[in-house]
């Protein structure tokens, strides 16, 4: 009856050791993903146009890394952030993908559809703005 | 400490007493320790945080 007893209440321990397990795990996981999304993203109008157009940082290395058809085109593309000029050279010049972008610009794969996305547009309405038809 | 003490504590743990959530983070310290451990450096953020999952979530444990 006491062996009983006994083994009860050792089994609610046992049963609470793997509840804390569980928990103190979950709690690991939960501290480490909000660790990786505390990664430093500065809105892009905050960032001084010389802190991203430094000569070190892989920017658009030849002024002709694009070989425009028109020049319209070239010329709505200079009016066009660095950032962004940045990042549709590396998706349609270099190739990367969205999720490499990220990786090398220490931002959000999210980030860079966000302004690929507003990079286009602006492109579009610059484009219309001078007669083309996009 | 014996099964019958352990239960009683951890009744109380589970009721809300912050004596016993104490007392049970201190009885699973090693196993909270453990797991605060990042790149091999024991990590007092993660630790802290830890702590505060168990004492938000111990009383969802059916006894």
């Amino acid at each position: 009856m006491d062996h009983k007893v006994k083994y009860e209440k050792d089994e609610l321990r046992g049963r609470f050791t793997r509840f804390m397990e569980v928990v103190v795990r979950n709690a690991r996981n939960n501290y480490l993903k909000k660790l990786s999304r505390q990664l430093p993203i500065v809105p892009l109008e905050d960032v001084p146009e010389e802190e991203y157009a430094r000569e070190d940082m892989p920017l658009i290395e030849k002024p002709d890394a694009f070989t425009f058809e028109e020049e319209r085109l070239a010329k709505a593309f200079s009016q066009l952030p660095l950032m962004r000029q940045r990042i549709l050279t590396l998706l349609f010049v270099n190739e990367l993908t969205p999720a490499e972008i990220a990786k090398q610009m220490n931002c959000s794969v999210q980030h860079v559809y966000n302004q690929r996305s507003l990079a286009l547009k602006r492109l579009r309405q610059l484009l219309r703005e001078e007669g083309a038809d996009v | 400490m014996t099964p019958g003490e352990f239960r009683e504590l951890l009744i109380r743990a589970v009721s809300g007493d912050h004596a016993a959530v104490e007392e049970i983070l201190l009885l699973y310290l090693p196993l909270i320790n453990r797991y605060s451990v990042i790149d091999g450096r024991p990590d007092e953020d993660c630790r802290q945080y830890i702590l505060i999952h168990i004492a938000l979530n111990i009383g969802k444990f059916i006894i």
